[in-house]
């Protein structure tokens, strides 16, 4: 089954910068429906307004961080299984285990290129 | 050198009690004793005691630290002198915010790039006559490679978030030292100047220290002027 381009993609990230960048190298990757949220309070409430089909979140952003919002939408019954990566300068060990114990779907450590983002995004969501 | 030279301190003061009533003692071995003793208690009388020494140490570190942000506020011949930005931490701030922007222009000049080769391309396909094939192909094949390296600019614009988060850790860090040290200098300086400082001014001081005490949150704690104000009273 192939990727679905037009799938709705939710980019969290506190740095309008990052979310720029992220954005602009999932369209140089195909997809064309992508949502943007600068905290995960923010994200927690676009998560509970419309259908997200992948969460790309970074880790520290103010009022609630990016293992708290992973947190929340593994508890959540909607979203329990939808992929999840997190972008983090936090390349840290305990910071990647505190992660996948959480239900992380995959982990790029800042700074990233195009290729390691499709990297990744093939083993979440499968080749495209 | 003669052998009274040679006795310990208490030796000589020994040997001169020991002197019947009436002896006559040589000025030398006086002199002697006289330099003995005045050396050793002038070189402890030297000696500042640790607090006072701490102290002033820390009062260093102070006028250090805030001499910097003076200087650093100081620099010309860029945007951020001229803001007038009023402290150090407000300058790496500053710093943040203009990469974020400079990066933001980058981008959006990116954008436009992008967006002149579609428009390019949908204009010599739609081209009447046709351009030949193999021309065609060569120029989509650069407006590809074009889009590759707007990639690679993107790609790199990660700098500006990996410093940002960076000069935040330095900016935290720096505060922190600023009002440790700043609550030591007040603390120490109420001991070392109780008896120079007026009750009114210990209390003011008092009352800094207590500011100090606490991690400072946006828009409360001390201004520069109010940090002037205490190294003024003390250092």
């Amino acid at each position: 089954m192939s990727v679905d381009r037009n799938m709705r993609i939710l980019v969290v990230d506190d740095a309008q910068t990052m979310r720029r960048i992220i954005v602009n190298l999932l369209r140089q990757l195909g997809f064309t429906n992508m949502t943007e949220a600068d905290d995960g309070t923010t994200a927690w409430e676009r998560l509970n307004g419309e259908h997200i089909d992948l969460i790309i979140s970074d880790w520290n952003m103010p009022k609630m961080t990016g293992i708290e919002l992973l947190k929340k939408v593994r508890e959540s019954e909607k979203y329990k299984l939808t992929p999840f990566i997190m972008v983090t300068a936090e390349g840290k060990r305990e910071n990647v285990i505190a992660a996948v114990q959480a239900g992380v779907s995959n982990y790029i450590v800042k700074p990233f290129n195009a290729a390691t983002l499709k990297e990744k995004m093939t083993k979440v969501i499968g080749m495209f | 050198m003669s052998s009274f030279e040679n006795l310990s301190l208490s030796q000589r003061i020994a040997a001169l009690e020991a002197a019947e009533h009436g002896d006559m003692i040589p000025a030398e071995q006086v002199r002697e004793l006289v330099a003995a003793v005045k050396e050793m208690f002038g070189q402890e009388g030297d000696k500042p005691n640790t607090t006072e020494k701490l102290y002033h140490e820390l009062g260093e570190l102070a006028k250090f630290i805030n001499n910097a942000k003076k200087e650093l506020h100081e620099v010309k011949g860029s945007s951020i002198a001229e803001e007038h930005l009023p402290n150090a931490a407000n300058q790496l701030d500053a710093i943040v915010n203009m990469t974020e922007q400079a990066t933001g222009r980058i981008m959006d000049e990116c954008d436009r790039l992008t967006m002149f080769h579609n428009d390019l391309r949908e204009r010599l396909i739609a081209m009447d006559p046709p351009l030949d094939p193999d021309g065609l192909a060569g120029v989509e094949d650069a407006i590809n490679q074009a889009a590759t390296s707007i990639t690679h600019i993107f790609e790199a614009c990660n700098f500006q978030d990996i410093t940002g988060q960076r000069v935040q850790k330095v900016v935290r860090a720096l505060q922190e030292i600023e009002r440790q040290v700043l609550r030591m200098v007040v603390v120490f300086g109420l001991l070392e100047n109780k008896d120079k400082l007026d009750a009114e001014t210990a209390a003011e001081l008092q009352e800094d220290a207590a500011l100090l005490n606490g991690p400072q949150l946006s828009g409360q704690g001390l201004d520069q002027d109010e940090i002037d104000s205490i190294l003024s009273k003390l250092l």
